[in-house]
């Protein structure tokens, strides 16, 4: 049963939320329109969770300008015009913030619903440079990285200390965060000595079988230092499998899309594998917070977080309180300014930055995670050394 | 004896009775319902408009297609290239041609224009598609779709890619889907009575004599192809206005099946059972979702467990057409009959249709 | 040459896969109409249930601790009984319904079984790793080949000899070619509608265990729409190998898969992503040159 308590804790939110209990009525309403049913739901509700327990600190610490928190939830049912009707439903019931799914896609209906009424809106995980003021509008906001940040986050940390320089590129066209990653990837590549690109292919993520672009990266007169692959849940994992299944051994890196160690008996004694994550949740993170952040989260819902992506919903509750704080009010245009005006502001998870042009990260603190033997387990931090800049993320 | 009226006069209290039921559906939920709940009859006007528009071809030719929603997908991106503001088409969609990128066009203009398009696409690969029959013809028309969506989400300098692309001023109001969808109803009614849409149903039902009587099969396909990839074409500029945000993924597999379901558990030979099939099957998703959200009952809140919905709309489905394989509406109209005219006969292809 | 030999092993393994779940569309296709959209999610099912039902990211193996000699026929039997299963509760009572009725019913069916899936065991993908063994590699003619690709290449072959050799030589086989070449006639000739439907659905759903196996062996995650691409690709090969010829799926089947790997192979870097549409559109090319199917039966002409 350990398993249905999360969705059954948001369930009863959500009913005390519509209306079962009376609400104060000077308590400030965080809209959550998030899949709570259907594909996104595993997504979503990580980080929602997370954001429910940065809401519980606050309101514990005495709440925001003396009111307290109160989320409020719509189901999108991980659907897109079901995603702005929640939108629409949170803002009728009164939210100052409007939590938007994970995901760009899913999340966008309505974060612009959001937009179009006035109020910010936060992506709970997205990682494309439109969750924000280049896709969805002024007010919206992300609270992770962006892809093309992992990808250049990898390539760079390679070959500073690990010294690789030729890499093959394999990237799966399912989504638009695959080709972030690789195109964060491209615009470090070229920027490294003796960075070289010794193969590209592409694939797509429900493919039978890769059969044929391995035969490729076999084919190879000499095999690359690593391979970059920009890949995501499912396909990923049967990629990586099939690769080292054919006996390819050499180190392969993603992006964060892949952390936890959930999925990793798919690939018995899997070693060589990097990724970058903006905290730890393998018990060994550098700053101790974190891992108590992950025995509370694992008290309070019966799991640990079972990858990075519950991390910004904290982040998220944490940087917007900050900057209504700072502006004294809720009032959308008082806090996108408080929020812009952020600069390498300390989270939990690493400097946080906004500016008027950007609204997401295009410069992060990450840890590395390796897989070694089948444990996962940081052993490096690093920032790449200058943001990526806006035009090479805007195409 | 009187002369039998004519097929006009016969039939076009059935086009009224459907806009009547769909205006009234709007003007309740205009009065009473909530923005929320307003948004959801705007998107059951445009799966209307849609799923008529499949009706057009589907219902007429007999062919199953899997393909329209692909139709959709043409215009909802023509709708995104014509009004998106410049500025936003030039960090997003670079790839468009000059004229394009530096023009912004208003709704009614563009929305032609941009139902246009897959009509005229539609009119290009017609002759090769209509060709074929029966299961090879809704299997060309899958392959279709399926070139469509790999083009559209790996040609990223005029569509984005996979990713979605914003900045569609939303224009589609509730009174906007609804004339839409009445004109939708109306154009296919007027095909249905034309005199093509009469030998396409027959060559339908009796392929062979149809064929012996100098009915021009392919022909009268393609009108029906060409014209219902227009009214198709329209829902993609609704629902492009309608949340101002498309994704080549929003027009595949999901959006094919649900309105070839909603079609289906209508009744697909029937234009009512068009209309009805989406009335019915979105009141049931949207009661089912009401139902996960949590009822109060006095002191006690019953919500069904999430995710049930789903599984309870599939479950739902089966039950209908377990009891009404020909669909809610069967072959039948909605009709009022002001004299007792000669009924037409009722179809034979109720049950087993030549495939 | 030995990259010849490998892509030749690419493309019968993926070949293999889709002749299997074309094989399995034919068989229901043939005795009675219907286009089972469900058969992709009788593929999940049958991997799911290794698994133990739980929301979270962990896996647990459930059936999936049984000894591969026990595993593969349960797995098997599974994909059999929730196929069987389906034609007693829904489809045989759909049995004179028009086909594009059963085919939406078929379709609700899936997302009926889906979405239990999804409920118990949400939509992130599972990992799991049944029958190890499978991940060696082989030598062959210099070409080094992954086992499974050899395994699912043999398995084919068995389950395509035996199944020949079960329709010529039985009398049930007997039965469904004569209900697959004409069902109202076979049915008029003393064959028992129920008895020859219910078994090309038993056969069907074994198929698709068997398909679900050879997927979860090689991606190592169990993952809702695991059956989704391979059930496309078979409902097209069993139109293009012309319907209501078995042989014909499976040649179909092969085909696909093998202009998959090869336009893979042969395309330049900026047109692979476009693939699928290479490969769509050759299927069009292929339904215009042969409107009824490369190995249409005779039986499959309109008569008059």
């Amino acid at each position: 049963m350990k398993a249905r308590r999360p969705s059954a804790f948001l369930c009863a939110t959500a009913l005390v939320a519509a209306g079962a209990l009376p609400a104060a009525a000077d308590d400030i309403v965080i809209g959550f329109a998030v899949a709570q049913s259907g594909f996104m739901q595993a997504y979503d509700e990580p980080a929602t969770q997370a954001a429910l327990i940065r809401i519980d600190e606050i309101n514990a610490g005495g709440g925001l300008l003396g009111r307290q928190l109160r989320p409020v939830f719509a189901d999108t049912s991980s659907d897109r015009a079901e995603g702005a009707r929640a939108g629409l439903e949170v803002i009728e019931a009164g939210a100052d913030l409007v939590v938007v799914s994970c995901d760009y896609d899913f999340g966008a209906p309505a974060a612009l619903m959001a937009e179009s009424n006035g109020k910010i809106s936060f992506f709970l995980c997205a990682e494309s440079v439109r969750a924000g003021i280049q896709g969805v509008g002024p007010h919206s906001f992300s609270a992770s990285v962006l892809a093309p940040v992992q990808g250049a986050t990898m390539v760079e940390w390679g070959h500073e200390v690990m010294g690789w320089n030729t890499y093959y590129v394999l990237l799966d066209t399912w989504t638009e965060y695959n080709r972030g990653i690789c195109e964060g990837f491209d615009y470090k590549a070229p920027l490294i000595e003796g960075g070289e690109v010794v193969g590209r292919d592409t694939f797509v993520n429900d493919d039978a079988s890769i059969a044929a672009q391995i035969t490729r990266i076999r084919n190879l007169a000499e095999p690359p230092d690593a391979i970059m692959l920009c890949s995501m849940m499912p396909g990923v994992v049967s990629a990586i499998r099939q690769i080292r299944n054919a006996g390819i051994e050499v180190p392969i890196l993603n992006g964060s899309g892949v952390d936890g160690s959930y999925w990793m008996d798919a690939v018995p004694g899997l070693s060589e594998f990097y990724i970058p994550v903006q905290g730890s949740i393998y018990g060994d993170d550098p700053d101790p917070a974190v891992e108590e952040f992950n025995q509370r989260f694992a008290e309070r819902f019966g799991v640990r977080p079972s990858s990075q992506y519950a991390y910004p919903g904290y982040v998220m509750i944490d940087v917007w309180a900050k900057a209504v704080e700072r502006a004294g009010s809720t009032d959308a245009a008082a806090v996108v300014a408080e929020l812009e005006k952020m600069e390498g502001e300390p989270t939990l998870f690493g400097p946080r930055t906004f500016t008027s042009e950007l609204h997401h990260q295009n410069q992060a603190r990450y840890h590395i995670v390796k897989v070694d033997n089948g444990t996962p387990g940081v052993i490096d931090s690093w920032t790449i050394s200058e943001p990526i800049p806006l035009d090479a993320l805007v195409r | 004896m009187t002369r039998a009226p004519s097929v006009l006069a016969r039939t076009f209290t059935t086009p009224l009775l459907l806009i009547a039921l769909l205006a009234a559906i709007a003007v309740l939920f205009f009065l009473f319902g909530s923005g929320a709940q307003q948004r959801f009859v705007v998107e059951m006007l445009i799966r209307v408009v849609l799923v008529v528009g499949i009706w057009i071809f589907v219902g007429n030719s007999g062919i199953i297609s899997f393909g329209h929603v692909g139709f959709m997908c043409l215009a909802a991106y023509a709708t995104a290239w014509l009004t998106i503001p410049p500025m936003l088409k030039q960090i997003s969609l670079r790839g468009l041609p000059d004229f394009l990128l530096t023009n912004q066009f208003p709704f009614w203009p563009s929305a032609f224009a941009a139902a246009l398009l897959p009509a005229i696409f539609a009119l290009i690969i017609g002759p090769i598609l209509m060709r074929l029959a029966g299961i090879a013809a809704s299997i060309a028309t899958f392959a279709m779709l399926a070139v469509i969506n790999t083009v559209y989400s790996n040609w990223s300098s005029v569509t984005g890619g996979t990713s979605s692309i914003v900045g569609i001023p939303t224009h589609t109001t509730l009174w906007v889907a609804l004339g839409f969808s009445a004109v939708a109803i109306v154009i296919a009614w007027l095909y249905a009575i034309s005199r093509s849409g009469l030998a396409l149903r027959a060559a339908r039902d009796e392929p062979i004599a149809a064929q012996a009587s100098g009915v021009n099969i392919e022909r009268e396909r393609l009108i029906a192809f060409v014209l219902s990839a227009f009214v198709c074409g329209a829902a993609g500029v609704l629902y492009a206005h309608f949340l101002g945000i498309i994704t080549p993924d929003a027009f595949f597999l999901t959006a094919t099946f649900v309105a070839l379901s909603m079609l289906v558990v209508g009744g697909m030979y029937s234009l009512s059972g068009a209309v009805i099939g989406v009335v019915v099957i979105s009141t049931i998703i949207q009661i089912l979702r009401w139902l996960e959200r949590g009822v109060p009952l006095g002191d006690v809140t019953v919500a069904l467990p999430n995710g049930s919905q789903q599984i309870a709309i599939g479950a739902v489905m089966i039950m209908i057409l377990l009891f009404r394989p020909a669909g809610l509406m069967g072959n039948r109209e909605l009709r009022l009959s002001f004299r007792r005219g000669p009924q037409p006969a009722p179809d034979r292809e109720v049950r087993g249709k030549p495939e | 040459m030995t990259a010849t030999l490998q892509i030749l092993f690419d493309a019968l393994s993926l070949g293999s896969l889709y002749a299997l779940g074309a094989l399995g569309i034919a068989l229901i296709f043939g005795v009675m109409r219907l286009v089972n959209f469900a058969h992709g999610d009788y593929i999940a099912f049958s991997v799911f249930v290794l698994l133990w039902p739980t929301t979270e990211a962990v896996s647990i193996l459930l059936l999936g601790q049984l000894p591969p000699i026990l595993l593969i026929p349960v797995v098997i039997a599974i994909g059999a009984l929730l196929s069987m299963a389906s034609e007693v509760t829904v489809f045989r009572r759909l049995r004179e319904a028009n086909p594009a009725t059963m085919m939406i019913a078929s379709f609700a069916l899936g997302f009926v079984i889906k979405h239990a899936l999804l409920m118990a065991y949400s939509s992130r993908p599972k990992s799991i790793s049944i029958l190890p063994g499978l991940a060696q590699q082989v030598e062959v003619m210099g070409a080094r080949i992954p086992l499974l690709q050899v395994v699912t290449i043999l398995a084919t072959i068995v389950i395509l000899l035996a199944l020949t050799a079960f329709l010529k030589r039985t009398r049930f086989g007997l039965e469904m070619r004569a209900a697959a070449q004409d069902f109202t006639m076979a049915r008029m000739l003393g064959v028992k509608a129920n008895r020859v439907i219910l078994l090309a659905f038993a056969i069907s759903g074994a198929l698709a265990g068997a398909i679900g196996l050879v997927v979860v062996v090689q991606t190592g995650t169990a993952d809702i729409n695991m059956g989704l691409s391979v059930m496309l690709v078979a409902f097209i090969a069993t139109v293009i190998g012309g319907l209501g010829s078995l042989y014909g799926a499976v040649v179909a089947g092969f085909l696909i898969g093998g202009a998959s790997v090869l336009m893979q192979v042969i395309l330049p870097l900026e047109a692979r992503p476009f693939r699928d549409a290479f490969v769509y559109a050759l299927v069009i090319a292929v339904l215009i040159w042969r409107p009824q199917g490369l190995f249409a039966p005779r039986s499959s002409r309109q008569r008059v």
